[in-house]
């Protein structure tokens, strides 16, 4: 199975990658504008389209850019220099301890919740629950940093307003920088994590053979956790699975508000002056995670699941 | 041989100071209010490293390759310029070079302050200056042949002093060379690095490149060399790089940076409003315009250009849209600066009757259309509703197709020719000239119709250039604005305010006209 999906990975990194680059080319703007600066004449911008080879065909600069790809070079930033591997081996851990950060406080408060609201179904508690969740996922996550940020940042000093720290340098000041991020991006995850459970839960605690082991005697908390997660943990891993892809898409925003230097950054940053090798390698790492997670989600599902691996 | 360096000799041309002009504008509680307040007290003292919030990565922290303006306030701690300038007037005095002279007028000669040093251990003589004027003019890469394009040659007439060969007259070579072309680098770096040079700097400046993470941030830390006396102060800086300058802000409020500049006349009240934080403000030369394309109906009738500059209430503009701190603009240059024209400046009082008479006079009595391109961001469209508003008075309906700043900038002044106007603004150049030949010159980019300039603007343009007597610079820059504005080739709006936020524990800084600010000066307290 994991030698298939690894193949899988060439075909979408390559159509990910050439539809981004079509785009870029689509759309009207020029990064020849940028890097020739505030004087620039027509000639020099000119000029600087054939030093930069941006006057050659699409299909030439984008097969140039997937030959040095495949020699390992991810080439180097049009507007800086700055080479693109380096700016993702910075970028992207930063960007990855947000997304981790955030689906573990999503799991961590979305479980409990949505076990709590599925084992009293219809009661107050239940619509409480399904309340906030509802709430969690209408209110938007810039939104939610900024309240976070002038209550926690400002008002109270506990957490930094912005930036961040590599994990590497510094692991306990990384998570204080990466706690009010992660928790404004939470919010929607919470609420999904608690809807889903709790939906698939109830289904699983009427179902035939839940009446069945009621029958046999076994105290409700066993049947919950013995019987009752087990059946929809396969479910949960999906939603977690589905869950970190968007937060990783949703920090773009998140990552504006408190100014951290990480993949969205990046690539928004990288979009506006259409510096393509930036949003190429940008693109082509994050194609990589996603595909790397969805493979690690069908890994633990067969796992849990042994029916999953023989299908 | 005349020497233009004398900058007492000129003090006296001056017209008010900044400090003046603001009470004149809104009496004397203004200059309190905008924090205008000289901060200098107590003494400067070495040591500690200052957090800058900056609001745009650079372009490249080589002066030759880049282009942004944004980039400046990194340049400047690395590079020294040849020349400097006056920070309340931007006119030119001594940096690199001790003192200039024109023998004649074809010749610019440089004498050259001796025994600096580059970050490397080059000495920064003649040859280095040679080597730097030549690649600016030669190098395949570099951004300012235009800057220097009156430069036939630049010769070593003396271990440190050059002489630069002119095809034809430039006194605006000097504060040219205030700007990137007189940022100097080490010949050695840029022979040894090529390329790397963008992101591995090496100048004379009073601060070292440490390290340049793209978006991240770039640090740099004292050299110890430096050739000013006691300077500088700040043993480093580090620029976190944060676009956003109301995210910028709020962490100089949340204590992660000391310092935020370029900030929006809209979070003024939020910086005020903080504990702690010092709000500094001043006139600088980024000027809010409506750019024309005159070379096309209907901006090409001189009648309708007066119209919209006639109908455009400028102190309501900046009330409404830049919290009331901004410099009404009757033309590009403010009044601090030493080329301003107070009889060009009296040109245009808001006059909406007047308007509709030129408008009807050009045939428009019913109203006419026009599309006019900006940008998207949330400011500007507030910009755009005041001057929809303020023109659809007078019977001009204007509508406003926006994007980003490089694509709608790339549409209206490249090959497309989108848009009859653009909301835009025009960020300054250290010497007039520049300005006004760059957005008024047959061919200049920022002529967006490279429509024929009005008779006698190219001469005039010519005058300025060749007058080396900065009175008589003056006399020939009135002449070009009041070409350009009686003509009305642009409508002016307002000079943005340079706004910095800092805690109480920076001292020493100053604004600067040119709204680039430099760290030189900066100490920090405790």
């Amino acid at each position: 199975m994991i030698g298939r999906r690894l193949l899988q990975v060439v075909p979408v990194v390559v159509l990910a990658t050439f539809v981004v680059f079509g785009l870029i080319k689509l759309l009207p703007g020029d990064v020849a504008v940028t890097l020739a600066g505030e004087n620039a004449t027509e000639q020099r911008i000119a000029e600087i389209r054939h030093l930069y080879g941006l006057d050659r065909s699409f299909l030439v600069q984008y097969a140039g850019w997937v030959w040095n790809a495949l020699h390992g070079d991810l080439s180097r930033s049009l507007l800086s220099g700055e080479p693109v591997a380096d700016a993702i081996i910075r970028c992207f851990p930063t960007t990855l301890l947000i997304v981790a950060l955030a689906l573990l406080l999503s799991l961590a408060a979305g479980i409990p919740l949505g076990m709590a609201a599925a084992t009293k179904p219809g009661t107050w508690l239940d619509s409480l629950i399904m309340g906030f969740a509802s709430l969690g996922v209408a209110v938007p996550n810039f939104w939610l940093a900024m309240i976070l940020v002038a209550t926690f940042a400002l008002a109270y000093t506990i957490f930094p307003a912005t930036g961040s720290v590599p994990f590497s340098v510094n692991p306990v000041d990384a998570i204080r920088h990466a706690t009010l991020p992660a928790a404004a991006l939470a919010a929607g995850g919470v609420a999904e994590v608690a809807r889903q459970l709790r939906s698939s839960l109830v289904e699983v605690l009427s179902s035939q053979h839940v009446r069945t082991l009621h029958a046999k005697g076994l105290a409700p908390g066993s049947i919950l956790w013995k019987h009752g997660l087990r059946n929809v943990s396969v479910n949960l891993l999906t939603v977690a699975g589905l869950l970190a892809n968007r937060l990783l898409a949703a920090t773009v925003v998140v990552e504006a508000v408190f100014a951290i230097p990480g993949m969205g950054n990046l690539i928004v940053r990288a979009a506006i002056h259409r510096d393509f090798p930036v949003v190429q390698g940008v693109v082509f790492a994050m194609v990589v995670v996603v595909i790397a997670t969805n493979l690690l989600v069908d890994l633990l599902a067969s796992l849990l699941d042994p029916r999953i691996g023989h299908r | 041989m005349r020497v233009v360096n004398n900058e007492r000799k000129l003090g006296s041309v001056f017209a008010p100071r900044r400090r003046e002009f603001l009470a004149l504008i809104s009496g004397a509680a203004a200059s309190q209010a905008l924090g205008l307040t000289v901060l200098a007290e107590g003494t400067a003292k070495k040591g500690g490293v200052l957090k800058v919030a900056a609001p745009a990565n650079p372009s490249s922290l080589d002066p030759v390759t880049g282009g942004s303006g944004a980039d400046h306030p990194f340049l400047y701690t690395i590079f020294d310029t040849l020349i400097e300038w006056d920070y309340e007037s931007l006119r030119a005095k001594p940096g690199l070079a001790e003192s200039w002279q024109y023998p004649d007028p074809n010749t610019l000669v440089l004498n050259l302050r001796q025994g600096v040093v580059f970050h490397d251990g080059t000495p920064c003589n003649a040859e280095a200056v040679k080597f730097n004027l030549d690649r600016i003019r030669q190098d395949q890469r570099s951004n300012l042949k235009a800057d220097v394009a009156s430069v036939e040659s630049v010769e070593i007439s003396g271990p440190s002093r050059i002489a630069l060969k002119l095809k034809r007259p430039d006194t605006a070579l000097p504060l040219i060379l205030s700007d990137r072309a007189g940022m100097i680098a080490s010949p050695n770096a840029i022979q040894e690095l090529g390329k790397e040079h963008d992101r591995k700097p090496v100048g004379t400046g009073a601060w070292k490149i440490v390290t340049w993470a793209d978006n991240d941030r770039v640090v740099v830390t004292r050299n110890e060399n430096y050739w000013k006396p006691g300077l500088p102060y700040l043993d480093g800086i580090e620029f976190a790089i944060i676009p956003e300058v109301q995210t910028g802000l709020r962490s100089v409020i949340g204590g992660q940076n000391d310092y935020v500049y370029f900030l929006a006349p809209q979070l003024k009240p939020i910086a005020d409003r903080a504990k702690n934080l010092v709000v500094v403000s001043g006139p600088t030369l980024y000027c809010l315009q409506l750019y024309f394309n005159w070379s096309r109906p209907p901006l090409n009738d001189t009648r309708v250009r007066q119209a919209i500059n006639y109908a455009i209430d400028r102190q309501a503009f900046v009330k409404a849209t830049m919290g009331g701190i901004a410099q009404p603009a009757a033309m590009d240059l403010p009044i601090e600066h030493w080329a301003y024209d107070q009889t060009v400046a009296r040109l245009y009082r808001y006059d909406p009757e007047k308007a509709q008479a030129l408008l009807a006079e050009a045939g428009y009595k019913d109203g006419l259309d026009i599309n006019m391109v900006s940008y998207t961001d949330q400011l500007m469209v507030q910009k755009q509703e005041v001057i929809i508003e303020q023109l659809r008075k007078v019977g001009i309906n204007v509508k406003f197709t926006n994007g980003t700043i490089a694509e709608m900038s790339a549409a209206f002044f490249g090959t497309e020719k989108k848009g009859e106007a653009l909301l835009s603004a025009w960020t300054g150049r250290p010497d007039p000239s520049l300005t006004y030949s760059l957005m008024f010159s047959k061919d200049a980019y920022y002529n967006a119709g490279r429509a024929e300039p009005p008779a006698g603007l190219a001469e005039a343009l010519d005058a300025s250039r060749r007058e080396e007597n900065i009175n008589d610079r003056k006399r020939a820059f009135a002449t070009v604005q009041r070409l350009v504005m009686e003509n009305a080739l642009v409508a002016p709006l307002c000079f943005q305010y340079e706004l910095d936020a800092m805690t109480s524990k920076v001292k020493g800084y100053r604004p600067n006209l040119l709204g680039k600010p430099k760290f030189e000066d900066v100490y920090l307290e405790g």
